[in-house]
């Protein structure tokens, strides 16, 4: 029988706080000369996190599904996500579903995901995940960087969810924290610094959400196209939206960064309206810079 | 002497606090009036009505004007903590890009650095600051924007004021700027807009304060119905404001 020296917890009235598990998950993508397309040339995976394989797409493209063995993000985890995009290669990045951010237990520290992206000198990253959903009680804080080397394209969308609609957790959760940056050629283009706080800071006021639920952000980016080329892209899209958008439901926005891209606001009621929307702005921006189709993941077509 | 000594100090001390009010004051011609930084788009749609002001305002001083008030001190410290006139030139421009990146609609953001540029150029009219005219000529050559929250705070640096002070002074005259947009998109009268000014005072000083402690990289903004409605300003029909 354990002593009470050797079994602190027997003895302790605190709650028990889970040791914080860090993992990575750093992917290596090229473009195959040979094969004529794009591979995961090199993974190194540490669990929950996990990519199974890097599956071909039509435009020879790399699809690689992002795995949270785990299920969701715990209170404590600081997961960490490197992915490299080599010179000229195509990638498309999804998750398997919505990133779920659990509730965090008493004493632990925020869920933290750091994510770094790196693409290279006339490659693509498609990077189309889910949404996020965090649970009531969850704390998250993510920082994101992606760099764009000359020529790099970049199609990179967020969602947030304001929790498990269906179960009735509007807001519930205790904070979210989203710091993204996107620089091009070592200049920042498009920087995030998002702090939601619910029960600190009222998320229905007309400056922050109003009655809109569902938030979501886009950036579109192909480094060294003119700032001519970026504004027409704006005033196409804005077209399109217009077809989306209904005052009380959903509302589309759509602006020219400083330079190389463009941004797209989403906030929605509803969050099943965003993901159609996001993905027909896709379609057309992609045709306009790159002249082909965008492939959706496998698992929404 | 004692009496004359103390009166020299007063004497700088108003001098610097009148100074200091005549750059924030709306007079100033800089095109502050010409803006209102997406606030059409969001009374054209009958988003944001006069009710709504009070708390639309002092959620944008939580938010937005905390982001800038944080700029603004950046930029306040920045002469004195560049050695050389090229380091300097450089820290200007990468504060200023970064604020560019911080914000999304194209509009709002050109609005800012037309406010700043012309803040700038202004300044170099009333006083001597060697610094700022490198500044305004840097961020031209370089195609960058000079922001009007921090070309106001290296003015003011440039100039020695207090800090605090010019960080309080810059919030409350951007907000009364956009109260006074509010007075011509909206049915808001003089009176009713002088009092919901009044009610934001304690509102500029908690956000004053707060951006002490905090850094550019840190400072957060999430306001997604402002941002949509200065991204959607220029497909309003009819418009009053350039922003």
């Amino acid at each position: 029988m354990a002593s009470v020296a050797e079994n602190p917890r027997a003895i302790t009235s605190e709650p028990w706080v889970p040791p914080r598990l860090r993992a990575s998950l750093t992917l290596d993508f090229a473009h195959d000369e040979i094969a004529g397309h794009s591979v995961l040339a090199a993974s190194r995976q540490e669990p929950p996190l996990k990519v199974v394989r890097a599956f071909t797409v039509q435009d020879g493209a790399a699809l690689a599904h992002l795995h949270n063995v785990s299920g969701g993000l715990l209170g404590g985890d600081h997961l960490a996500l490197k992915v490299n995009v080599g010179a000229g290669a195509r990638v498309q990045m999804t998750t398997t579903g919505a990133t779920r951010i659990y509730r965090q237990r008493h004493g632990a520290l925020p869920t933290t995901q750091a994510n770094e992206f790196a693409v290279n000198e006339g490659a693509l990253l498609e990077y189309v995940p889910d949404s996020i959903i965090p649970f009531a009680g969850a704390r998250f804080l993510q920082a994101t960087t992606i760099h764009l080397a000359k020529g790099a394209g970049l199609f990179w969308w967020e969602i947030l969810a304001p929790g498990r609609e269906a179960h009735g957790e509007i807001f519930a959760y205790d904070s979210v924290e989203m710091k993204t940056d996107v620089v091009a050629l070592g200049q920042p283009i498009a920087s995030e610094r998002v702090r939601i706080e619910p029960g600190k800071r009222s998320t229905p006021s007309f400056a922050r959400l109003g009655p809109y639920r569902t938030w979501a952000t886009f950036c579109i980016a192909h480094v060294g196209r003119s700032a001519a080329a970026w504004l027409a892209l704006e005033h196409e899209l804005r077209e399109q939206t217009m077809a989306l958008a209904k005052h009380g439901e959903t509302l589309w926005g759509i602006s020219a960064l400083p330079a190389h891209g463009v941004m797209v606001r989403c906030v929605a009621v509803h969050g099943r309206r965003v993901l159609p929307g996001l993905q027909m702005l896709w379609q057309t921006a992609k045709r306009r810079l790159y002249g082909r189709d965008a492939t959706p993941p496998r698992k929404v077509n | 002497m004692e009496r004359d000594s103390a009166n020299d100090i007063l004497t700088l001390d108003a001098l610097a606090d009148l100074r200091l009010l005549h750059l924030a004051d709306s007079a100033l011609p800089i095109g502050a009036l010409a803006h209102s930084f997406g606030l059409e788009s969001l009374t054209a749609c009958e988003m944001l009505t006069t009710r709504d002001l009070p708390d639309f305002l002092r959620t944008y001083l939580e938010e937005a004007g905390m982001m800038e008030a944080v700029f603004c001190r950046a930029a306040f410290r920045l002469s004195a903590a560049a050695a050389s006139d090229d380091e300097f030139a450089a820290r200007w421009l990468a504060l200023n890009n970064q604020l560019s990146a911080r914000k999304p609609a194209r509009e709002s953001r050109a609005a800012s650095a037309s406010l700043g540029g012309n803040f700038l150029q202004v300044a170099l009219n009333l006083a001597d600051l060697p610094r700022a005219g490198v500044a305004l000529s840097v961020s031209k050559r370089a195609a960058s924007m000079a922001h009007h929250s921090t070309a106001f705070g290296l003015a003011c640096g440039l100039l020695q004021f207090a800090e605090d002070r010019v960080v309080l002074v810059y919030l409350h005259q951007s907000v009364a700027s956009l109260v006074s947009s509010c007075q011509r998109l909206l049915p808001l009268g003089q009176s009713e807009a002088a009092r919901i000014l009044w009610n934001l005072k304690p509102v500029i000083i908690d956000t004053a304060n707060r951006s002490a402690t905090c850094t550019p990289d840190d400072a957060c903004c999430f306001m997604p119905l402002l941002d949509w409605g200065a991204m959607e300003h220029p497909a309003l029909s009819t418009r009053l404001f350039i922003s």
